[in-house]
Order: C-alpha cells, then sequence, then structure tokens
C-alpha cells in the first residue's frame, strides 16, 4: 500500500507538468494579439511594439515556454495584460472568495445529498424514493445559471430578501462568517450546491439500495442484527464510493462556478476568469485555470490516497 | 455546475459502466438486447421522454416545413409580447422576433452543440482507446498518459479555457467540448478493450494469427461499442448544458442565430418585465437535458447495468 | 481670562458637532461602473472614458479641466491646475503655462513646474526613471503634439508643439499629474502608487481592492472650495453585467448605476430609481469606406442612406435614451453649426436620392457593414443595427452584416478599410468620443491619418477638408476656433461623410435619496455636490 501511495504521489509530477504545458499554449492557440484588448484605441504602431516586448510576446515559443514554468515554479505567474498587476495576487485573492463560497456549497450540498440519498435507496421504489430521485435529477439536469438568476428575480428584486450581488457590504476584504455575510453568500451557495446534491443523491441511494438488496443483509437481518448493526454495514460499505465522489465533487464545485459567479458578482475565480476572457487578459486566464487545474489534481491526488485507507477492499500493490 | 458534476458522475460511472459491460459482453447476444428493448418499453418514464424528445426532434429537423414565423425578422413595436399574443403563441423576444420559432430553430444549434461534440468524442475516444487498449505497451502509455493530463481539468473548466482563447464560435464551441469529451471515453474504450482482449477466445484468435484489424473488427469493436455507446449518451445532456452555458458566457453561438443559451442571455433583462417569457429558454434546456438524462437512466436500468 | 479659551472651546465643539451631523446627513455614495475592474488609480486612468470619470478627474486634476458645472450647456474647457496659457505671437509652437499657485497633492507635497516636467516625462521620456508603460500607454497617444517642455519658474512650465497647434489646450486636459514625491515615498514602484495614489484632486483614494470596489473620501483642502465633496465617502463598484448591476441597485446594494439597460429603465422607474440623463459628445454612426469602387463615394447613395434611417424609431426601441443624430456632432454642440443638408426622416427623398445613383427598390444596391454584437458605446449594436438594415431595405439598400467580435472590430477600425481583416466591407458600425477637435473631427478624415497610420478608417482625404482642419490647428483665438469647427462640422454633414444615426445620453439611474447630482454634457462629471438624503 505504501508502494501504491508513493507512486501515485510521484505521479503528480508528469501531470502537473502536462497541466501547465496546456495552460502556456492556451495563450498561444488564441487567435490575434494578446494586447489588442488593453491597447488604447490611438495607440501607434511602434507603442503597441513596446508593449509587446515588455509583456515577451516577441520571443520563440519554446523560451517564452521555459521562463513561464520557471517563474510560474517561483509563483509568479506574470502580470495581468489589462491591469498590470501580479496575476498570482489577483489569483490567490480569488481562490480565497471560491473557497468560500465552495465550502458554503459542500456544507448545504453534501449532507443534504447524503442524507436525501441515505432515505431514498433506504425506502427503493416507494413514494418517498420516487420523489428524491425527481428532486435528484432536476439538480443534476437544471442549468444552474438559470437557477441563480430565478433566484435573484424572486429572492433580491421581488422579495427583497437576500443580496443580489457582491461578497458583502464591503466587499470580500471583510469577509466573517455572521449573519451580515452569511446573507450575502446564501443564495449563491444555494445555486452552487444543487448539482452536487443532486449527484451525491443518486450514488449514495444507488449504492445504499444495492447494498440493502444484497442476500446477506436480509440474513444478517434474519439473524436477528439490529437496525443500528444493519445501518452500520451500509455505512461502512457505502463510504469510500460516496467519498470519492464528494472529493470529485469538491473539485468541480472549486473550478466549476465560473457561471454562478458572473451571475452573483462574486469575486471568486470564475469572476475573474469571465473578466479575463472578456478582456482577452489572456495572461490571466492562464495563471487562474493554472491553479484551478493544479487544485484539482490535489483534490484527485488526496481522494486517491485516502480511498485505500477506507476501503479495505482495496489491496493495491 | 451542472454540466461538470454530471461528468464527474459520468466519468465515475464511466470506469464501474465498462468493466460491468465488459464482463457481461460475452454473454450478449439478440436475446439480450430484444431483453432491453422490451424492457424499456415497459418503463413509462423513460418512454415519455423519449416521445418528448423524439418530437422536440422532428420538430427541429422539419422546422423549415412548419407553418412557423421567421426567427430573424421582427418588429420593434411587438417587442417582448406576452405568452398567448395573437400570431405569436410563445410570445417576442427582445427584437421583437417570433419566441416560438426562435425556440424550434434554437433547439437546432442547442441539440446540435450537445450531440456533434458527443459523437465526435465517441469517434475519436473509441479509436484512441481501443488501439490504446489493444496495443497495449508504450503506445498506451503515451496515449493514457495524455488523457490523464486532460483528465486534471474539470471538465466546464477545460471548455471554458479552450473557448476563450480560442474566441466565440460555433466551431471553436465544438472544437473545445469535443476536446472535453474525448479523455472519458477514451479511458472507457480503453478498460473495456483491455478485458475483452485478455478474454480467452479473442486471445486466441490472436494467437492463431488473425489479423490485428480482423480481431479489432469482428471480436473487440462488436463487445466494446455497446458499453461506451451507453456511456456517450450519459454524456449529451452534459454536452448540452455546456455548450448552452458557453453561449450564455457569449462564448458559443453568436446573435443573431437562435441558440437556448444566447437567447437565456439576451432575455435576461426581460426577466423584471416578462419573467415567463424570460424564462423560457433556460425552460427548455433544462426539460430536454431532464428528459435526456432520465431516458439515459431508463436505459441503464434497461440494460441492468448499475449506476 | 478662560473666558476666551473656553469660548474656543465651545465653539470647536459646536463645530464638531455642526460638522459631523453634516457630514452624517451627507452621507455614502455607492455607484455600480460597468467597467470590469477598478480603473487604474496611478494618474492616467484606463477603462476608456469611465475610467477618467472616477478615478481621473476625481483624484487627479489636469492642468486644463473640464468645466463640469452646467448641465444645459455644453462644456467647455476652464482653467485647472494651470490658471492661464498663451502661445507666443512670434512662434505659435511655443506656449506657457502659468501654475496655479499653493496647490497641494494628496501627500502634503507642493504641486510645482518641476512636477509638470516630471508627469510630461513620465508619460513620454522612456528614459526616465519614472516612466510608466501603463500610463503612458494610456497617455502618450493624447498629446501628440508635444515636441519639448522645460521649467521657466517655479510655477511656469514652456510646451513647444512640433507644428502650430491650437488643439493643444484641449489635448492637455487629458494628462492627470500624480505627485512625484509620493512616488518616491513609495520605492519608485508604481505598483505601491496603485495602491496609495496621491493626486491633486477633490477625491482621495482611501482603499480599494482591484475588481471589487474602490473607496474615495473627500479632500478638504482641495483648491476649488466649490468642488470639495460634500459626501463622506464614495464607493465604486465594477458591475460589467447590465442585469447585475440593475438587481445591485434594485435589492439596494448600490445607489447609483452606469447605463441600466434601456429595457430595465420602466422597471427602475416604476420602483421609485430616477433615471438622469444628458446629451454628450458622443456618436454612434456608420464610418463609410471612401476606397475606389466604394458604393458610398458616391454622394447621392449617401444622402439616401441618411434619409432612410427613421431615428424617432430606434429611439422608441431604446426606450428614449438616445438624442436623433442631425449631424456628426450632437445638436447642442457647439460646433454644430447651420448646415444646409437636414437629416431626417424622409423615405421617398431617400429613393429619389438612390434612383439619382442609379439604384431602387428593383435593382437594389448591395453593401456590406462590420457590426460588433457589444463593446464600449457601442449602445445595443445588434438591435439598433438590425433595425437600420430595415430601413435601408425599405430604400433599396440591402446590407449584408458581418458580425464580428469588439476586439476584433477595434484591430480592423486600426488597421482601416483597406486592410484583407475588413473583409470588403464598405462600412464599419463605430461609435466615437467626440469631445475635443481631434477625436470630434480631425483624426477621422485627415489626409494624414489614414489607417493604419492614424484612426482615419475610410481613407477619406479631400483638400477642401484638409484645408479646414489646418485653419483648426492654426487659429488661437477660441472663438474663432470655434467658428472653423463650425464650418468643419457643415461640410461634414452637407457632404454626407458618415451614417448620422444616434448620440447616446449616458443614462443613469439612482436611488431617490441621491441629491444634487448636475450631469454635464461631457464624458466626464462632477461627484462634489453630491448628497445623500436618509
Amino acid at each position: 500500500m505504501l508502494a501504491y501511495m508513493i507512486r501515485r504521489l510521484l505521479y503528480v509530477i508528469p501531470v502537473a507538468f502536462g497541466v501547465s504545458v496546456i495552460c502556456f499554449m492556451l495563450v498561444h492557440i488564441a487567435p490575434g494579439d494578446p494586447l489588442t484588448a488593453v491597447m488604447p484605441i490611438d495607440a501607434t504602431a511602434e507603442q503597441q511594439a513596446a508593449m509587446r516586448a515588455e509583456y515577451g510576446f516577441d520571443r520563440p515559443l519554446p523560451v517564452q515556454f521555459g521562463i513561464w514554468l520557471g517563474n510560474a515554479l517561483q509563483g509568479d505567474l506574470g502580470s495581468s495584460i489589462a491591469t498590470g498587476r501580479p496575476v498570482a495576487a489577483e489569483v490567490r485573492r480569488a481562490v480565497g472568495n471560491t473557497l468560500i463560497l465552495a465550502f458554503t456549497a459542500s456544507l448545504i450540498g453534501f449532507p443534504l445529498g447524503i442524507f436525501f440519498g441515505f432515505v431514498a435507496g433506504t425506502f427503493k421504489d416507494t413514494l418517498i424514493d420516487r420523489a428524491v430521485t425527481a428532486l435528484a435529477i432536476t439538480g443534476v439536469s437544471v442549468p444552474n445559471y438559470w437557477l441563480g438568476i430565478v433566484l435573484v428575480a424572486v429572492f433580491s428584486v421581488t422579495l427583497g430578501w437576500l443580496p443580489s450581488t457582491g461578497a458583502g457590504p464591503g466587499g470580500s476584504t471583510a469577509w466573517a462568517w455572521d449573519i451580515e455575510h452569511l446573507r450575502f453568500i446564501l443564495l449563491p451557495a444555494i445555486t452552487l450546491a444543487v448539482v452536487p446534491m443532486g449527484i451525491v443523491t443518486r450514488t449514495v441511494r444507488a449504492l445504499v439500495g444495492d447494498i440493502l438488496s444484497q442476500d446477506f443483509v436480509s440474513a444478517l437481518e434474519a439473524k436477528g442484527l439490529s437496525g443500528t448493526g444493519v445501518l452500520r454495514h451500509v455505512i461502512r460499505n457505502v463510504t469510500p464510493t460516496t467519498l470519492s465522489v464528494v472529493g470529485l465533487q469538491l473539485g468541480y464545485l472549486l473550478g466549476g462556478s465560473i457561471l454562478i459567479e458572473t451571475v452573483f458578482n462574486w469575486p471568486g475565480t470564475g469572476f475573474l476568469l469571465s473578466n479575463a476572457i472578456f478582456q482577452r487578459d489572456l495572461p490571466l486566464l492562464q495563471g487562474t485555470i493554472l491553479v484551478l487545474a493544479l487544485f484539482f489534481v490535489f483534490a484527485n491526488l488526496l481522494v486517491d490516497l485516502a480511498q485505500p485507507l477506507v476501503d479495505p477492499r482495496i489491496k493495491r500493490g | 455546475m451542472s454540466d461538470t458534476s454530471t461528468t464527474t458522475l459520468g466519468r465515475a460511472e464511466g470506469r464501474v459502466a465498462g468493466h460491468a459491460a465488459a464482463e457481461q459482453a460475452p454473454a450478449r447476444s439478440k436475446g439480450y438486447w430484444s431483453g432491453v428493448g422490451s424492457r424499456l418499453l415497459r418503463d413509462p418514464v423513460a418512454m415519455l421522454c423519449a416521445a418528448l424528445l423524439g418530437l422536440l426532434l422532428l420538430a427541429v429537423i422539419f422546422a423549415p416545413y412548419l407553418p412557423l414565423a421567421d426567427p430573424f425578422t421582427g418588429s420593434m413595436i411587438s417587442r417582448l409580447k406576452p405568452l398567448g399574443t395573437p400570431g405569436h403563441l410563445l410570445g417576442t423576444d427582445e427584437l421583437g422576433r417570433d419566441m416560438l420559432a426562435r425556440l424550434i430553430y434554437g433547439g437546432r444549434l442547442t441539440l446540435m452543440l450537445g450531440l456533434l461534440p458527443v459523437i465526435f468524442a465517441f469517434v475519436i475516444g473509441t479509436g484512441l482507446g481501443v488501439v490504446a487498449g489493444y496495443v497495449g505497451g508504450w503506445l498506451n502509455t503515451a496515449i493514457m498518459r495524455t488523457v490523464d493530463v486532460f483528465f486534471a481539468f474539470p471538465s466546464i473548466l477545460l471548455a471554458i479555457a479552450i473557448s476563450g482563447a480560442l474566441g466565440a464560435g460555433i466551431v471553436n464551441s465544438l472544437v473545445s467540448l469535443t476536446i472535453v469529451f474525448v479523455p472519458p471515453i477514451t479511458r472507457v474504450a480503453e478498460s473495456v478493450t483491455a478485458s475483452v482482449r485478455s478474454l480467452e477466445y479473442v486471445d486466441a484468435a490472436r494467437i492463431s494469427g488473425a489479423h490485428p484489424l480482423t480481431v479489432v473488427r469482428v471480436h473487440v469493436l462488436g463487445n466494446v461499442m455497446s458499453p461506451i455507446f451507453v456511456y456517450a449518451t450519459s454524456l449529451t445532456s452534459v454536452s448540452m448544458i455546456l455548450a448552452a452555458g458557453l453561449s450564455f458566457l457569449g462564448l458559443g453561438v453568436k446573435p443573431p442565430e437562435p441558440e437556448w443559451g444566447l437567447m437565456l442571455n439576451t432575455l435576461r433583462t426581460a426577466i423584471y418585465i416578462n419573467p415567463v417569457l424570460a424564462a423560457l429558454p433556460g425552460a427548455m434546456i433544462f426539460l430536454t437535458s431532464l428528459c435526456l438524462n432520465l431516458l439515459s437512466d431508463g436505459l441503464r436500468s434497461a440494460m441492468n447495468i448499475k449506476d | 481670562m478662560f473666558l476666551k479659551p473656553l469660548r474656543q472651546a465651545v465653539l470647536a465643539v459646536a463645530t464638531v458637532a455642526l460638522f459631523s451631523t453634516s457630514a452624517l446627513a451627507a452621507g455614502t455614495l455607492r455607484i455600480g461602473m460597468t467597467a470590469s475592474d477598478i480603473p487604474l488609480t496611478t494618474g492616467q486612468t484606463d477603462q476608456g472614458g469611465e475610467g477618467m470619470r472616477f478615478m481621473g478627474y476625481t483624484v487627479y486634476d489636469s492642468l486644463i479641466n473640464w468645466d463640469l458645472s452646467s448641465a444645459d450647456k455644453p462644456s467647455t474647457l476652464t482653467p485647472g491646475l494651470a490658471t492661464e496659457w498663451s502661445t507666443d505671437p512670434e512662434d505659435r509652437t511655443k506656449w506657457t503655462f502659468k501654475l496655479r499657485e499653493g496647490v497641494k497633492f494628496h501627500d502634503g507635497s507642493d504641486f510645482t513646474a518641476d512636477a509638470v516636467v516630471w508627469n510630461l516625462d513620465k508619460l513620454l521620456n522612456d528614459k526616465s526613471e519614472q516612466y510608466d508603460t501603463r500610463q503612458a500607454a494610456q497617455g502618450a497617444s493624447r498629446i501628440p503634439s508635444i515636441a519639448s517642455y522645460k521649467v521657466i519658474d517655479p510655477l511656469t512650465v514652456e510646451i513647444v508643439t512640433k507644428q502650430p497647434d491650437a488643439t493643444l489646450p484641449y489635448q492637455i486636459a487629458w494628462i492627470m499629474f500624480s505627485s512625484p514625491a509620493n512616488w518616491e515615498a513609495q520605492d519608485k514602484s508604481w505598483e505601491k502608487v496603485a495602491a496609495h495614489p496621491s493626486g491633486t484632486g477633490p477625491w482621495k483614494l482611501e482603499s480599494f481592492v482591484p475588481r471589487e470596489r474602490a473607496e474615495l473620501v473627500p479632500n478638504l483642502d482641495y483648491w476649488d472650495k466649490t468642488r470639495v465633496p460634500k459626501l463622506d465617502k464614495m464607493v465604486l463598484i465594477p458591475l460589467p453585467e447590465p442585469n447585475a448591476r440593475s438587481s445591485a441597485l434594485l435589492s439596494g446594494q448600490v445607489d447609483w448605476i452606469e447605463a441600466p439597460a434601456p429595457d430595465l429603465v420602466p422597471a427602475l422607474e416604476g420602483n421609485g430609481f430616477k433615471i438622469v440623463s444628458n446629451t454628450y459628445p458622443h456618436n454612434w454612426t456608420y464610418h463609410f469606406s471612401r476606397l475606389e469602387g466604394s458604393p458610398w463615394n458616391d454622394i447621392n447613395v449617401r444622402k439616401a442612406a441618411n434619409l432612410a434611417v427613421d431615428r424617432a424609431g430606434l429611439k422608441q426601441l431604446l426606450g428614449g435614451l438616445m438624442v436623433e443624430a442631425k449631424g456628426f456632432m450632437p445638436p447642442s454642440s457647439q460646433w454644430f453649426g447651420k448646415p444646409e443638408f437636414d437629416v431626417r426622416y424622409d423615405p421617398e427623398a431617400a429613393k429619389e436620392y438612390l434612383a439619382k445613383a442609379g439604384y431602387g427598390p428593383d435593382k437594389p444596391l448591395k453593401v456590406k457593414a462590420l457590426i460588433s454584437p457589444s463593446g464600449s458605446g457601442q449602445m445595443l449594436p445588434l438591435p439598433m443595427n438590425e433595425f437600420i438594415q430595415q430601413n435601408l431595405a425599405a430604400i433599396g439598400i440591402d446590407v449584408e452584416f458581418e458580425v464580428v467580435e469588439w476586439n476584433t472590430m477595434i484591430n480592423i477600425w486600426r488597421a482601416g478599410a483597406a486592410d484583407p481583416s475588413a473583409q470588403g466591407a464598405q462600412s464599419i458600425n463605430f461609435s466615437y468620443f467626440i469631445q475635443d477637435p481631434f477625436t470630434g473631427l480631425i483624426r477621422h478624415l485627415s489626409c494624414d491619418l489614414i489607417a493604419p497610420n492614424g484612426t482615419n478608417w475610410g481613407h477619406y482625404c479631400d483638400p477642401e477638408m484638409e484645408e479646414l482642419f489646418k485653419k483648426i490647428r492654426t487659429t488661437f483665438d477660441p472663438a474663432e476656433q470655434d467658428e472653423v469647427l463650425r464650418k468643419t462640422h457643415e461640410k461634414y454633414v452637407n457632404d454626407a461623410l458618415f451614417l448620422f444615426v444616434a448620440h447616446d445620453v449616458a443614462p443613469r439611474a439612482m436611488s431617490p435619496k441621491v441629491k444634487g447630482f448636475v450631469q454635464a454634457q461631457n464624458w466626464f462629471q462632477n461627484f462634489s455636490g453630491i448628497t445623500i438624503e436618509e
């Protein structure tokens, strides 16, 4: 098992390298001049050339990649074209905000999903099961960017209960876990949590139903095993797969809130990314994607490392 | 993200589904398929969804022959008319164009952007996966490790990154979505192929000197296609939501083409004026994706594949 | 003995009490901007006109400012950090600027002639220590005429232009002056200055979080006492998404938004919000290609198109939020003049003109036009263009659109009509900042500015026009210069050199609590007189 874990750890290196190659290439598959969007409309050809040199876009590709990777390893992701500010600082701030949102969404989505899944799995093929399944498949099928708009229209504008944009009355720098700020996070977090909730519900329902339908459970029950005993048995068998699905979802919550953050003006990575796309701020696009992808690689790594610990059936080299 | 997360599920399932299908592969016969068919027919939800999707597909394909208003011309005087306006059953959009016509024509692009990337990815991914799984060795390593790198990106992130770099446009959306779906399909194809290859009779055919292409065609593809196909269908709704999401962000279809995601975006401001109208394109995406998921669930349970 | 100190104390307490109550009443104004980021804070701003509006003319001053005090007349130049300026009648390239005495930057250092030269070096001299590519990229192209500059005495600066150019004051009005002492104090790093900028303007930047918010507080020592802000604080919040902007206003998270979506105006008004708008020097036009073979070379075709557009209908589409164009400049402009060609909606006359050119409904003229789905100042480009397309089709001009992204469009606009990227299109739908003689008139049609060397997209070149441009640059008396500008604009209209469509009115929606805002006919605005009533 130790050998497996070490191999899994080392395997992160080539993947991370591959990820960085793809991120680097993003700027170079882009058509046109990456500096277009930010140059003043009347800029002369000389001014354009000077700016290009300033950003190093005049050098050959492999050289640019070498420099970029070297800097990235030292935590320098270059400068945003639109603002001139270091990308790393922008991304760091945005990742913090995205983490807050993703964390809140996971507090809503995962417990609910697991609970619903258990209920539906236990009462499989009953009315409760059908209701929960319908809820779950709705969650999986709804375009959540649309759901977000609808929630804003209803709860912010029509009813006036909750704020519609931003991360608090004083912006994200003053973030605190108090009522005032939770009011701001509630709508985006619910919107973001809908899909993971649906997926976790479906997974847990299937697993629980599966285990309960197996003969040995009936046998255990017949032998007089108590309800809690059966429950313990079910939990033990459901945990590994649920953990892996939750882990993957966590990674997706981090990176996948792009549209939600745009709808709610939440100052996270998704918001940063959509700004980067509209301003064609490619270094910012590149840096944000790189950091998010590495987060995801890391989340997958944790899940894979944790898997053999919770699942005694898996015995790897 | 509905899209991404469903993919996660798809991926997680994909691995399981692949193995399960491979295990039962040799047992497959005509009887099996007719069994699947009759089980599916007895599933009312799946059949309802299939009917709705079929109807939508027909409407979309034969849109030019339907008695519809021109989806491109409108009149400024009749902007944002409510549902049930005479001559405009579903009202008019922000440019006074007929919503019914635009929703049906819009379905063309949205469904196309949902289906084509999956079909492309199905062809490319199956090819790559079968080659990797059958040939093995360094070729397998090369293909599968490259796939791993793409797997390191959450799917929505990868789609937005590529589309964001390439810029808006239908072709760019197709390219980026195809790239997103090739890796998961390749993985399923590879694992199924690898397990089929080790089956005794395939192995025997190989050792007996049959041409590799013949072995692949006769023994491998026959066994491998259906599990991959089932998996690919489950990706269609993801693909559609993702494509509409790209258009919603301004990265997909360009105006004035009708497309549900783009319509959702351009009608956003109308949500305070005519909420029902503004909600229509989103509702179409939702209902279609719901039907696709329900149908895929039905297919899955009819084929006895466990989630 | 102790009566005097006691009196003073009482007075002080009273003053503080008075001040604090008035401060409370003045309150905080939160503005939702359309920019997606806080504009560059170091001096010369980015984010176009909006950047200058919120981070330029607030935190900084120019030597010559725009007079933003009136909503009723076109705004003109007014003394800023310079109290007077003049050219040498012997050598018209030599300008002398007398600086305002006793002006201090926010960091307490003095504004002097040295600071002026230091700031010009910041933009123009890449050998200087303080040269800043970011500010230079925004500012250098604004002052193309400047050849050299020097300190004459602590309160006098001399600027020499490359050739006589009477439009220099308008160019200078772009340039913002940041504190040299502050730059030294921030370790000579513009990056650090960005977080702690120092200008001379009526507002001080208190804090900012990139992409989220900037907080400005009054500069109580501002040199122009009439422009000391009454508010306690002004908060700028980037809200690029129009829907998010409106929701933020409706749910009370901001008090003011820039550019509400026209469709939402009735809903906003219904909820008690005020819509404020005013004409300003902006125009939304089709810039014609004048290359050989372009149908727009025929004045009859140009006039026909201009008479075919139903601007009143267009205005209705925009919820009333536009000014119907009667020429290149808004009708209220001081440079509008009295053109003979009346730009109006008259499809019959349009058909006659088109018939003279040999086209009509039976023999339609086919033209190709570049449009973009979005873009700064482009208002609602798609609906507007589709509307115009219908109008022109009605008289026999079939317009085929080439839809390109805004950034691509900018590139095509820079490259000119002859560039392959224009794909043979015979017009480009662009919106222009037309606040001064150069940006308003000269740059679009001057022979030596033909793209890609300049911004004359359509390759127009006409000796008569050239003569007028020269006269603008060499008429140093402002009143006489205005007269030449009127003549120039009359020629613009009489020759129907553009498709004159609309002028934006810079709509803003604000809560009824916001009092005292006067919307000047300008891209920039004065926020000093505003108060918030609870």
